[in-house]
């Protein structure tokens, strides 16, 4: 489904990923974990080119996507991203938030996609929020939106850039439960994370990253019980 | 007491000797109209103007950064006096077009510089997430500024925008450079024709604070429309 091929990204003078190949198959949930700057979260919006990649080749379903003729909106509408700040749009109610892109991009008429949306919030337990501003909710509640919202565009592949990261600590539970749903369901999910709890109950694979490439790779409760890099043991034995 | 009677009486015929007489009050209120005509038409041009310039300060193409900077440049660096004259005995001198047109396009050419201004740290201020949660979605970089990024921007642009217009406003004063007979060029006419300083200069004073109240009144409204949906 997504297909990596020497992939790098340069900051200036700063080299980010220095060259990382990667399959990740449909149905997946790849977690990825590694110490901050390791690159985890650049190889994550390089997927659906929030960085443009220095070098390298992204493939989606066989079609280069790094390629300067690819059409970026058309694959990035098949790829939810929730963001670590939620990013939910200030301005817009939570059901203008979920059902502008499907409705903008013609994807739904504006019925449909009310319907939808009001499916999508109960799937995530906030359809009482509908007509509510996001400054209403709370950080969990801002973030099971953004989940919906991604939704709403039917896409094959989520991405989670730190999802519960800036969020106080009794709400993750409620966000990793929707995402643990969203897996059981079997869609295909990259996930960039600190949550090990979360990795190693519902990550179908682990990746370390550090210094811009996979360090190590394998089943969760394989790499957490028997971590063969140096570098793996090393930031395990700090966060575990 | 006998004083009093005194002054208030002089006032009165001085009130009449100004304004009454010869229907001098006419001046005025055609300097009124004068004004509100160039000023609402300059407004426009401004800000149509500012939006170009704004996003030509913000493209990625170096040409239309370079012209985006010389005019904003330009206009921040010469008078607005200047400006005018140029535009009216230079640019415009063989054009047969209302005195009020074209000083509107001179305060319009020279509104847009500031509003771009006004327009492109609006932008800059919402934050870069909003944006990337926009090209994430699918939406391209047109839809995601005008669905997502401009509407979050008016309501930071708004305030600063109405100060520019009222600044626009008073700056008009100057366009008996070029024969026009607005507020100000009404009272000085007054001044002249009847030897009295006092009277005609207080009430143009009197007239442009009215006229800008009233307008920051109406535009106190509007803010707080535009507020209301943010601020539950």
């Amino acid at each position: 489904m997504i297909t990596v091929k020497n992939l790098h990204k340069s900051f200036g003078d700063v080299h980010v990923l220095t060259g990382i190949d990667e399959h990740i198959s449909k149905g997946e949930v790849v977690v990825i974990i590694g110490p901050s700057g390791s690159g985890k979260s650049t190889f994550l919006r390089c997927l659906n080119l929030l960085e443009q990649p220095t070098a390298g080749e992204i493939y989606i379903d066989d079609q280069l996507i790094t390629s300067p003729g690819a059409d970026v909106n058309l694959i990035r509408q098949k790829m939810g991203m929730v963001f670590q700040q939620f990013n939910l749009f200030p301005h817009l109610t939570i059901m203008e938030n979920i059902t502008l892109a499907p409705v903008k991009l013609k994807k739904m008429s504006k019925q449909d996609a009310i319907k939808k949306g009001m499916e999508l919030l109960e799937r995530v337990g906030l359809a009482e929020k509908a007509n509510n501003y996001p400054s209403q909710l709370s950080g969990g509640q801002k973030q099971r939106v953004a989940i919906a919202r991604a939704l709403a565009m039917q896409p094959e592949i989520m991405l989670f850039d730190e999802p519960t990261s800036a969020l106080d600590p009794e709400m993750v539970g409620e966000v990793l439960d929707v995402m643990k749903d969203l897996a059981d369901s079997g869609m295909t999910m990259v996930v960039v994370t600190h949550e090990m709890g979360f990795a190693r109950e519902v990550g179908t694979r682990l990746l370390f990253m550090d210094q811009g490439i996979v360090m190590e790779q394998g089943a969760p409760e394989e790499v957490f019980s028997n971590p063969r890099n140096e570098r793996t043991q090393s930031f395990l034995s700090k966060v575990l | 007491m006998i004083g009093l009677t005194e002054w208030w009486n002089d006032l009165v015929a001085t009130f009449v000797k100004c304004f009454i007489r010869e229907d001098r009050y006419m001046l005025l209120l055609d300097g009124i109209g004068i004004t509100i005509k160039i000023s609402l038409l300059a407004v426009v041009i401004g800000i149509a103007i500012g939006l170009v310039i704004a996003f030509c300060n913000l493209s990625k193409s170096k040409i239309l950064n370079l012209f985006g900077r010389i005019y904003t440049d330009i206009i921040r660096g010469t008078p607005s006096v200047t400006q005018l004259m140029i535009i009216y005995f230079v640019v415009f001198a063989t054009v047969n077009w209302e005195k009020w047109i074209i000083a509107a396009i001179a305060f319009g050419i020279n509104s847009g510089a500031y509003v771009s201004e006004i327009i492109r740290a609006g932008i800059l201020s919402i934050d870069k997430g909003q944006a990337e949660a926009g090209r994430s979605l699918g939406l391209n970089a047109a839809q995601t500024m005008s669905y997502i990024v401009i509407p979050q921007a008016v309501k930071n642009i708004f305030p600063a925008l109405c100060n520019e217009f009222i600044v626009l406003i008073k700056e008009t004063a100057i366009v008996g450079y070029i024969g026009l007979v607005d507020i100000q060029k009404a009272g000085d006419f007054i001044k002249s024709q009847t030897f009295e300083a006092f009277m005609p200069l207080i009430a143009t004073a009197i007239i442009y604070f009215v006229l800008i109240k009233i307008l920051t009144v109406i535009m106190a409204r509007v803010e707080k429309a535009l507020r209301k949906s943010e601020a539950k």
